[in-house]
């Protein structure tokens, strides 16, 4: 495969490039990874996990792997992607390279900052030496990828007991300044033990030339800890994102992560928990609304390795023009986790006849004392709910729209950032074309 | 204090022995062990099948030859050694054209022991039946009753003499050659089997039955069925399945075909309970069977299973809906204790329009078991007002068994309506003291408990199927409760 | 009938009976009162034998005989039954069926064949129809899907059907409306007579409007503290366990 012949040339390229390591061992990591992607390769459809996504059409494209200029980009040109109205913590990328200028870090009692320091500064080497690539490390051949050429991306690292006072965004543009060009942003997030933070992530390429992102976020939830994690993808007809997203969690933490899919050609999330003590929850949601050619897959792994946890997974979809939608849900109970509530809801509502979606909820249960379910549902919007609706002066479009907001609300109902909620809300709208004059 | 606990139960269920786990002393004519183009050629000839049949099982073996067994099911066994198996066995004394009253003696009793009587009761219960014990047809009854209404019920290798037409037609229709490894295998070295025609708009007056049995050591069995329904008629058919318990494993690779014409309606029922091995998981049968049918307009295919016996199982009856309001249905227990692993479930696909189809799986793991359901619910992008309905639960018995969900569902029609629901869950402490607190005892509590578990799909079975499926299943997992 | 001495249970490490007396003969009615954690429901599954209750010491006599150490099905074979404050539900078996089980496997300890199938629906008509039971109600799914009242009715509809010399009800009449109520009372009321007893555990002395009395017993801590008449009910009812607790105070 070209591409794959093109990142293995590049590999040595960026070996020398990158800012020396303070030792070996991260560069030992990339190498190790380096070699299994090798192996590997990129995922086709014959293997089980990919069953239903092609990665063909984007990966013949002739991608940048190292974007030549370092860009900069007015605040008031890209504003609007940006929750702004809510105090946050920034930290943004252009083109894969940080943006000191776009961004606000902090060192003040919690790290707030960027992978590349992390990765090359003494005083980090503990961290990193403890956490980088535990959770990503042989993954899958993507995550592999990501870990070979990993570089930028955002480090957070809450200590104990701290209470992060505002939200922490992590924005990546594309200008469009390369023809094709391959990002793959690293992130690393530490959760302290007892602390709490929310995280917005969003990738966003400002022209339309395309984008390939493959982004690997690795998020490590001590005893008592709460994360929020909220990505957004409404990204450009012309840009791909595969995202991998690993959860470790301690005992009593809580972990959630909301996955908005409104935009972009391909998307494939891949979110994984794995519970290692007792007490855990997990909460994953999802929305997706998606039309014309974009596809969106979410596959999402809850390991129950400990007794009392529970998980609740909730995803749900609607897919109109020729769009395909894709659910792989597995839930693994092992069998030292007795007592395990696991839920698992997928719903989908398929609005054009072109549209089509493919849903594999699966358990693996080794304990027995447990109580999991799952449902799938896939349907239309309810007609004579509808037809009421437009008895009573509701035009049939506004009428479907809210029906739809009504199917997706039960995913929305977790956001806890209100000004994020409008946001998303008014994306929703847009996409289906309506106004609607009240927030739900 | 004498309570039984569930501690109790699994010991006993550990000592339950298989009850069928007798070996008849047949004289059997035995082929030497090995598979090659001359084997087929002398299992054809043994036959004396037609020159079209011999050659049709050579272009299996040649394909079969091209393929490698699948991996990606949820089990884990020993590779079977297809050269160590001896792909022929007959009772030496079988002959297809005597009556009942010419079987050998050592076969009824046999039969007796099995629970299946050959004889006058069946008549009273209306059920025709066919044997098949290791590779060949025995006895096939009520033959000249069904032939008067223009029924065909016969040992599929008499039907390749009789009705070449009817076989040549639809043989490899719905389970081609190339479908998969083990019926590939199967079209190559098939050797006996049931086959039935009903003829347009009739109801066949009785129901149907076939019963399998491996007696022989080191053979495998690989059956072949074909059932077919024309226009407008109607059959239910039973299947019921035994083996001897032996060390080492056997293998049946079994085809079934079911065709429902127009407007017709099949309904298959199986009891399968196959040596599962001992409670150390030695021995038992290896079951990779392929069954699936395929509806024309208005027609109906309903299998209904239950599950019990087999140290390994790799089965989906299928139904291919291809004509428009037909109708597909699934209703399957699978109970699997101490080693034993099951990876069943369905393919529902829909390409006709107002295609209905439903699925009720109900697994129930107890042991060091491990229970799977993979199924399949296709809609195709003609399938307009395709509805599937698809529930699976497990209940699980002990914690170191396993019970695992594997559904797909593809939709590509907006019009498809699919509601999918699963649950795991074990028998509650307080629902067992409840039932305690009624007198009910610990062990029958359970019974009762599984009993209602598996009740919607109990309840698809024929009536006297029924009866035989709960006692099997109770003897699978209680033992004494009876 | 029934007679219990210096009983103390616990739950893990928790203590709940700390000595608990209480006589019940042939013929009567006991009422247990008091307030919430009072160790009411407890009492009731130590008598039935529920296996989470680890029995520390005193003793339970059913008709002069020690019943602490039997199965719980062994201890309803000798006619104890308990009216459940929360029916389990189990899907798939129906009322009748499970009714059948229930009755059968009492004959089975006692040494009688199973009852006929005629005589049991016999039965089943007669004492659904003195609990006003819908006979669709008898083909559903145990308690699976019912209401509170129910529930409740089903449990006093296995009551009559299983005819105990010993009837536990353990807060029967939460979640009934006032219809329900009756309808249960009334059940409980034909099924009492000289040679079984009944004990009512409540917290409300509505339900002894219905089912009178012939003691009330109020338990506070894991001991009953105070032994009456049916006024002693009413009394609880107007002023509230807290005098009890400051009597015992003083």
């Amino acid at each position: 495969m070209e591409l794959k012949e093109k990142l293995v040339s590049s590999f040595l390229a960026f070996e020398n490039k990158v800012e020396v390591d303070i030792d070996s061992t991260v560069h030992d990591i990339r190498s190790k990874a380096f070699s299994d992607f090798e192996s590997k390769g990129f995922p086709t459809k014959k293997d089980e996990e990919w069953k239903y996504t092609s990665l063909n059409a984007i990966l013949k494209h002739d991608y940048n792997v190292f974007p030549k200029s370092e860009e900069t980009l007015a605040y008031k040109d890209v504003k609007k992607y940006f929750v702004n109205e809510t105090d946050c913590y920034n930290l943004v990328f252009i083109d894969g390279k940080f943006s000191s200028f776009l961004s606000e870090t902090t060192h003040d009692g919690l790290d707030i900052c960027v992978m590349s320091s992390a990765l090359t500064k003494p005083k980090y080497k503990m961290v990193i030496d403890a956490y980088f690539n535990k959770l990503a490390g042989e993954k899958n051949s993507l995550s592999d990828l990501n870990t070979a050429f990993s570089h930028e991306g955002a480090y957070i690292n809450i200590p104990k007991n701290k209470v992060v006072p505002k939200p922490i965004q992590i924005i990546n543009f594309s200008t469009g300044n390369e023809q094709e060009i391959l990002i793959q942003p690293r992130n690393l997030v530490i959760v302290g033990e007892n602390a709490h933070v929310q995280i917005i992530e969003r990738h966003q390429s400002l022209t339309s030339n395309t984008t390939l992102t493959n982004s690997v976020t690795e998020v490590f939830v001590n005893k008592r800890g709460i994360v929020d994690v909220y990505k957004m993808q409404n990204d450009v007809e012309t840009a791909s994102l595969i995202d991998s997203t690993f959860v470790s969690q301690q005992r009593d933490s809580v972990g959630s992560v909301h996955t908005f899919s409104f935009g972009g050609k391909l998307t494939r999330n891949n979110l994984e928990f794995y519970q290692n003590g007792e007490h855990c929850v997990s909460h994953m949601n999802g929305i997706s609304i998606l039309n014309g050619k974009q596809h969106v897959d979410n596959h999402t792994l809850v390991e129950h390795k400990a007794p009392n946890c529970e998980s609740h997974e909730m995803y749900k979809g609607i897919y109109d023009g020729n769009s395909t939608g894709v659910f792989n849900g597995k839930v693994i109970v092992e069998q030292a986790a007795q007592k395990i509530n696991a839920y698992q809801q997928n719903n989908n509502v398929v609005v054009s006849d072109k549209a089509s979606v493919n849903s594999k909820p699966q358990l693996e249960i080794f304990a027995d004392d447990v109580k999991c379910s799952h449902g799938c549902t896939i349907g239309q919007l309810d007609e004579s709910a509808l037809f009421y609706m437009q008895q009573r002066g509701i035009p049939k479009k506004e009428a479907k729209a809210l029906l739809m907001y009504a199917f997706s609300n039960d995913a929305l109902k977790d956001v806890k950032i209100p000004e994020l909620k409008t946001k998303i809300n008014e994306i929703i709208a847009k996409k289906l074309d309506v106004k609607i004059g009240f927030d739900l | 204090m004498s309570k039984y606990t569930e501690d109790d139960l699994k010991k006993e269920l550990e000592t339950q022995e298989y009850e069928y786990g007798f070996y008849t002393d047949i004289e059997s004519e035995t082929f030497p062990i090995g598979l090659n183009e001359d084997v087929i050629r002398a299992i054809s000839k043994k036959k004396n099948e037609p020159e079209w049949m011999t050659e049709w099982r050579l272009d299996a073996f040649r394909i079969w030859e091209q393929m490698e067994e699948p991996e990606w099911a949820n089990v884990r066994y020993e590779k079977p050694d297809f050269q160590a198996i001896s792909y022929y066995s007959a009772p030496k004394k079988a002959d297809p054209n005597k009556t009942l009253d010419d079987v050998d003696p050592e076969l009824l009793e046999m039969y007796k022991k099995l629970g299946i009587s050959v004889d006058e009761q069946k008549k009273l219960q209306g059920v025709a039946v066919d044997i098949v014990v290791d590779s060949v047809s025995v006895a096939t009854t009520f033959k000249k009753t069904l032939a008067e209404k223009g029924i065909i019920f016969m040992p599929i290798s008499e039907a390749i003499q009789e009705h070449p037409e009817l076989v040549k037609k639809y043989m490899g229709t719905v389970v081609p050659k190339t479908d998969n490894f083990y019926a590939a295998l199967n079209s190559a070295v098939f050797t006996d089997g049931s086959f039935c025609y009903i003829p347009k708009g009739v109801k066949c007056p009785m129901e149907l039955s076939t019963y399998f049995r491996i007696n022989e050591g080191g053979t495998g069995q690989f059956e072949r069925t074909l059932l077919i329904a024309d226009e407008s008629s109607y059959v239910s058919y039973l299947e019921g399945c035994t083996a001897p318990a032996r060390d080492e494993n056997q293998l049946h690779a079994a085809v079934v075909e079911l065709i429902a014409l127009d407007d017709a309606e099949i309904k298959y029922s199986t009891v399968q309970n196959w040596f599962p091995g001992d409670k150390e998981g030695s021995g038992g049968v290896y079951n990779f069977v392929t069954k699936r049918g395929i509806c024309e307009t208005n027609a109906k295919i309903s299998w209904t299973q239950v599950e019990t016996g087999s140290a390994v199982t790799w089965k989906y009856p299928s139904c291919i809906l291809k004509g428009n309001n037909s109708v597909g249905e699934f209703y399957s227990i699978a109970v699997t204790n101490n080693y034993q692993q099951a990876d069943t479930g369905t393919k529902m696909i829909h390409i006709g329009k107002n295609t209905k189809s439903t699925i009720i799986s109900k697994g129930i793991s107890a042991g060091k078991s491990q229970n799977s359901y993979r199924g399949l619910v296709q809609i195709n992008s003609r399938a307009a007002n395709a509805r599937n309905f698809s529930q699976c639960d497990s209940l699980l018995m002990g914690d170191q068994c396993g019970a695992h969900t594997f559904p797909y569902i593809e939709a590509k029609n907006s019009t498809a309506q699919v509601e999918h629901e699963a649950t795991t869950s074990k028998i509650g402490e307080d629902q067992l003291f409840y039932c305690n607190q009624r007198g009910i005892d610990t062990e029958k509590a359970i019974a009762l408990i599984v009993n209602g578990f598996s009740k919607d799909v109990l309840n698809k079975l024929p009536m006297e199927f029924a009866v035989e499926a709960q006692k099997l299943l109770e003897i699978s997992l209680e033992g004494s409760v009876g | 009938m029934l007679k219990i001495e210096n009983l103390q249970a616990r739950i893990e490490d928790k203590e709940i009976l700390k000595g608990l007396n209480i006589e019940v003969k042939a013929g009567e009615v006991h009422a247990i009162m008091g307030p919430n954690g009072a160790g009411k429901s407890t009492m009731a599954s130590v008598i039935a034998g529920k296996e989470e209750y680890e029995v520390t010491g005193g003793s339970i006599e059913l008709n002069g005989e020690d019943i602490s150490e039997l199965a719980p099905e062994e201890r309803a074979h000798a006619g104890v039954f308990l009216s459940f404050q929360y029916p389990v539900e189990i899907p798939g078996v129906t009322v009748t069926n499970f009714i059948k089980s229930s009755i059968n496997e009492s004959r089975k300890a006692q040494g009688l064949e199973e009852l006929p199938a005629k005589d049991l629906l016999k039965k089943i008509r007669e004492k659904s129809e003195l609990l006003e039971i819908d006979r669709k109600f008898l083909s559903r799914s145990l308690n699976e899907g019912f209401s509170g009242g129910e529930k409740k009715r089903n449990e006093i509809f296995q009551m009559a059907m299983l005819e105990p010399k010993l009837a536990i009800l353990d807060e029967t009449d939460s979640g009934l409306d006032i219809d329900a109520l009756r309808i249960v009372a009334n059940g409980v009321n034909k099924l009492k007579s000289k040679d079984n007893a009944v004990i009512v555990i409540t917290h409300y002395q509505r339900l002894l409007d219905y089912i009178v009395p012939d003691f009330v017993h109020v338990l506070h801590d894991g001991k009953i503290v105070k032994s009456g008449t049916k006024e002693l009910a009413l009394e609880l009812e107007e002023k509230g366990y807290d005098w009890i607790k400051e009597e015992l105070n003083a």
